[in-house]
């Protein structure tokens, strides 16, 4: 992508005002999005996005420059830029360079730029069938496509020099189910660290019917009542609730400060004794694996708690020195255009000892939830929300009629406590966390879990 | 490659793989932000950009490609990858190249004034504010985002029909979130602005606004969950308006994405609402002479006086609905596609002061904050249940914090239930807004409140 000797009066630039580490991402990726809609396709775009990032320490103080320009005059020009920001002597010169090579962790069989794009075409369409003639409510059916390529360089002052080829794909269907004025949306969205082997392997039949099953059911659902209920929710992308009430308040972006409700509270009692709670960005291929992170450190399991006790955060670079602690793995960004900052990968609560149906037998009032919206969380207060796409009663042990409408809020050091059934089901979801380096992939996961006690938003008013 | 040696290079390869009528979009944007953290320089970003996307009729179809690389390379990739994507796109609309509007404005989006700050006034700016965030009360113990940017960017559009646009703007703009710790209570408080006037930053303002905003946050308390006449502060009101802005677009008419598809002409809220789009306000973040299609922008009314007016349209938009295009066409950059967005859109602001809306409440709740409203918002059905942060009022008067929240209702019966509208319309760029979006405070109502 670039060459040793450049990348070393790059870095001997970036270092000319007295930084005292400094680091430079290459990136080319090239990207296929297809949209459906209504059977036919809408939309194909094809893209090359190239840029280069370079960063500047000085103690506690990060610089960051990108740009486009990849000619030599460029890069020096960026370089410059961000050493302007620090004043004083070179204090240090860049280590020599040495490539490091790393075993593909997650080998791919099909690169997607190799497939021609009407096979692509032809997944999408097959998703849309399955999907329109669920029922013959279904009144609208779109299908995304998404494939990238993202060719990765970093090298740094201390002598690091390694290349990474990530490759991504995902289907995205979306039903709309609709009777009368009344209209309801149906999710689903498998992605995976493959390439077009996934959507050649993938379950087409089962994804695009639930997505279709979600939207009319809840068609048909009651409006949810509103108050403070057990609340269980289910395995897979259920683990977004942990990912919104633990999993960023675990990052160092908000540790470091101290501004988060987790900081300087390892070895402490955080959760009840039946939370174990992973992030492991070392899983074959799953969407938010990686081989290795955007400061060139090896993906690896980190335990965040165990048995309720606060083990670890997820650490970068630039967070591990205002922390005194080393990188985890967890130097992440969208692309060149972000400075990375910690982040998280896979991230699961790991199995307990209880069946589902123990679970949902030993709830005698409360509110089940199949399939979880998106959420959002302040990592100062620990406050979270997040919408419930699929959600039922319980009653006595059983799973009654469907509910729309609700959204569950809290507080996630609380809720923590109050997790006192975890279930034997783990399973991962896909989905895109957005945070101050961008908009990347991550899986969320759980098996099913029980909250003693939440509180849910409704739109049918209190109970 | 220059962009012009670029464009030259890529119509002939074009034209001689089978090309028509091809367009070239080009953006180049430079921006500077910075982070301070208790005097420290936290984060400093510096960066120049562009990207170019092509597109270009290929047996009659529109094919899109795009790329940030200006090389040899890159002429083969766009040519080839667009011709591959006209192929199998079916739309019953045909795409074209537009051959320009007959006029466009000539307003001016860049400040001078404001290109000449420099880097070192900027930070100051933050210095200066910081020193007032901890000097206002001693509950303040830190920052959790505090950032000051700038950016320039430039559009240009040239087609092979001989349209040749350009535009240059620039805006710079501050965000403040402050924490207050009290007991083991611990609130924050935002505060953010945009402008192209970089004197109207007055940091000892700016640090009272964020303060104030945390301190009103300590001592919450419960409040009885029902339904409650609800004021949504100007700040939360355009938040709202920003999540269900795209049903006021025709593409998702189209799509079935929205309920006001053939209401046009239709009352759809009270009388007392008038919602505009206005491409040419002077202190506007996303003003501008043309759209991203090369139509000239103009300003319009969406509803006037509770009647549904327009919706926005592009080019394809409008063609499938048998009207013009509104100039409203979007491009997220010159990566995405082409959709429909607003420019900045406001509801008109009357003439009840926040306070005077405050007084005239017996018992109701204040909404200063929302928050997930990219998951707790349906725009296909109106429907929301939603997280708030606010303030319990009884007989006029504010009385008490309330914990954590959630709003439920519905848009569409929201736009017909509100009360009044205030004087104090603000404007606000939501992280994932498409548009620049502004608001007066709303009284609404009633809306279903859920208190933790």
């Amino acid at each position: 992508m670039l060459s040793q000797s450049v990348i070393h009066d790059v870095i001997t630039a970036a270092l000319a005002t007295g930084g005292d580490f400094a680091e430079v991402f290459v990136e080319d990726r090239f990207t296929n999005s297809l949209a459906l809609q209504g059977g036919k396709i809408e939309s194909s775009l094809s893209g090359r996005d190239y840029g280069i990032g370079i960063r500047v320490f000085k103690g506690l103080q990060s610089v960051y420059a990108y740009t486009t320009d990849g000619s030599k005059e460029g890069l020096l020009k960026a370089a410059g830029n961000a050493a302007q920001a620090i004043r004083g002597e070179k204090i240090i010169q860049p280590a020599q360079l040495q490539k490091e090579i790393i075993p593909v962790a997650h080998p791919i069989s099909l690169n997607p730029r190799e497939v021609e794009k009407l096979r692509k075409a032809d997944v999408m369409k097959k998703a849309y069938e399955i999907a329109k003639n669920y029922h013959s409510s279904i009144q609208q059916v779109t299908v995304r496509y998404l494939d990238e390529e993202q060719n990765v360089l970093i090298a740094n002052s201390e002598g690091k020099f390694v290349e990474d080829r990530r490759v991504r794909s995902r289907l995205a269907i979306q039903s709309i189910a609709a009777e009368g004025n009344q209209m309801q949306p149906g999710f689903y969205g498998p992605g995976a660290h493959k390439g077009f082997e996934f959507m050649e392997n993938l379950n087409l039949e089962h994804y695009a019917n639930e997505a279709s099953r979600i939207a009319v059911t809840m068609l048909g659902a009651d409006p949810c009542p509103s108050g403070k209920f057990p609340v269980i929710i289910d395995n897979e992308f259920g683990g977004v609730i942990f990912h919104e009430a633990c999993g960023h308040g675990l990052e160092a972006t908000s540790v470091a400060k101290e501004n988060s409700v987790f900081a300087n509270r390892i070895g402490e009692k955080v959760a009840s004794d039946v939370v174990t709670y992973i992030d492991d960005g070392t899983l074959a291929n799953e969407w938010g694996s990686i081989t290795i992170d955007d400061e060139g450190e090896k993906a690896r399991k980190n335990v965040l708690i165990e048995n309720g006790i606060l083990k670890g955060y997820l650490i970068d670079k630039f967070g591990g020195r205002r922390m005194g602690m080393e990188s985890t793995g967890s130097g992440r960004r969208q692309s060149y255009r972000f400075a990375p900052t910690s982040r998280m990968t896979n991230t699961y609560i790991a199995n307990g000892k209880s069946t589902p149906e123990e679970i949902v037998s030993n709830t005698e009032y409360g509110i089940y939830t199949k399939y979880m919206g998106g959420g959002q969380v302040n990592t100062t207060t620990g406050d979270y929300n997040f919408a419930v796409m699929e959600a039922y009663l319980v009653k006595d042990g059983k799973i009654g009629k469907p509910l729309k409408g609700a959204t569950l809020i809290g507080n996630g050091p609380k809720t923590l406590q109050l997790v006192d059934m975890v279930g034997n089901n783990l399973d991962h979801g896909a989905g895109m966390c957005g945070s101050q380096s961008g908009s990347i992939p991550v899986n969320v996961g759980q098996p099913m879990i029980r909250v003693s006690e939440m509180t849910v938003g409704g739109t049918k008013g209190g109970e | 490659m220059n962009l012009q040696e670029f464009k030259e290079k890529l119509f002939q390869l074009g034209g001689q793989h089978g090309f028509t009528d091809m367009e070239l979009y080009y953006e180049r944007e430079e921006k500077f932000a910075c982070e301070l953290f208790k005097g420290e320089i936290d984060s400093y970003d510096t960066s120049e950009v562009f990207g170019t996307s092509f597109r270009g009729l290929y047996e009659g179809r529109m094919g899109y490609a795009f790329t940030e690389k200006l090389d040899e390379e890159s002429l083969s990739f766009l040519i080839e990858n667009a011709k591959e994507n006209s192929q199998f796109v079916e739309d019953e609309v045909q795409e074209e190249i537009f051959a320009g509007s007959e006029k466009y404005e000539s307003g001016s989006y860049y400040s001078s004034s404001l290109a000449d700050v420099t880097i070192a006034e900027k930070i100051n700016l933050l210095k200066e504010i910081e020193k007032h965030i901890y000097a206002y009360d001693e509950r303040v113990t830190g920052t959790d985002y505090f950032m000051v940017r700038s950016g320039e960017m430039e559009r240009v559009l040239l087609n092979s029909k001989g349209l040749s646009l350009s535009e240059k703007c620039n805006h710079a703009g501050i965000y403040v979130s402050v924490i207050v710790k009290q007991g083991d209570q611990v609130k924050n408080g935002e505060y953010s602005k945009f402008t192209r006037d970089f004197s109207i930053l007055n940091p000892e303002e700016i640090a009272k606004h964020a303060v104030e905003e945390a301190l009103s946050q300590l001592n919450a308390r419960s409040a009885e969950s029902k339904n409650y006449p609800v004021l949504l502060r100007n700040d939360a009101a355009s938040v709202l308006l920003q999540t269900y802005i795209p049903i006021f677009s025709a593409e998702n008419t189209q799509k079935g994405q929205s309920a006001l598809k053939g209401k046009t002409g239709e009352i759809i809220a009270v009388a007392s609402l008038n919602i505009i789009d206005d491409p040419f306000l002077e202190e506007g973040m996303l003003s501008s002479n043309f759209d991203s299609e090369g139509v000239a922008t103009a300003r319009k009314d969406i509803v006037k006086d509770g009647r549904l007016v327009t919706l926005m349209h592009n080019r394809k938009t409008a063609q499938k609905d048998g009207v013009e295009s509104t100039g409203n066409a979007y491009k997220a950059s010159y990566k995405g596609a082409l959709t429909v967005a607003p420019t900045n859109l406001y509801v008109n602001p009357s003439n009840q002061s926040y306070e005077e809306l405050v007084s005239s409440l017996s018992e109701g709740i204040i909404i200063t904050e929302l928050s997930g409203l990219h998951s707790g918002a349906n725009t296909v059905s109106g429907d929301f249940s939603i997280a708030a942060n606010g303030y319990y009022v009884k007989d006029g008067k504010v009385q008490n914090a309330v914990n954590q929240m959630t709003i439920a209702g519905n848009f569409y019966k929201l736009l017909k239930n509100i009360e009044a509208i205030g004087s104090d319309l603000e404007f606000s760029m939501g992280f994932m807004a498409t548009g620049y979006i502004g608001s007066p405070s709303l009284l609404i109502r009633e809306l279903a409140v859920t208190v933790e």
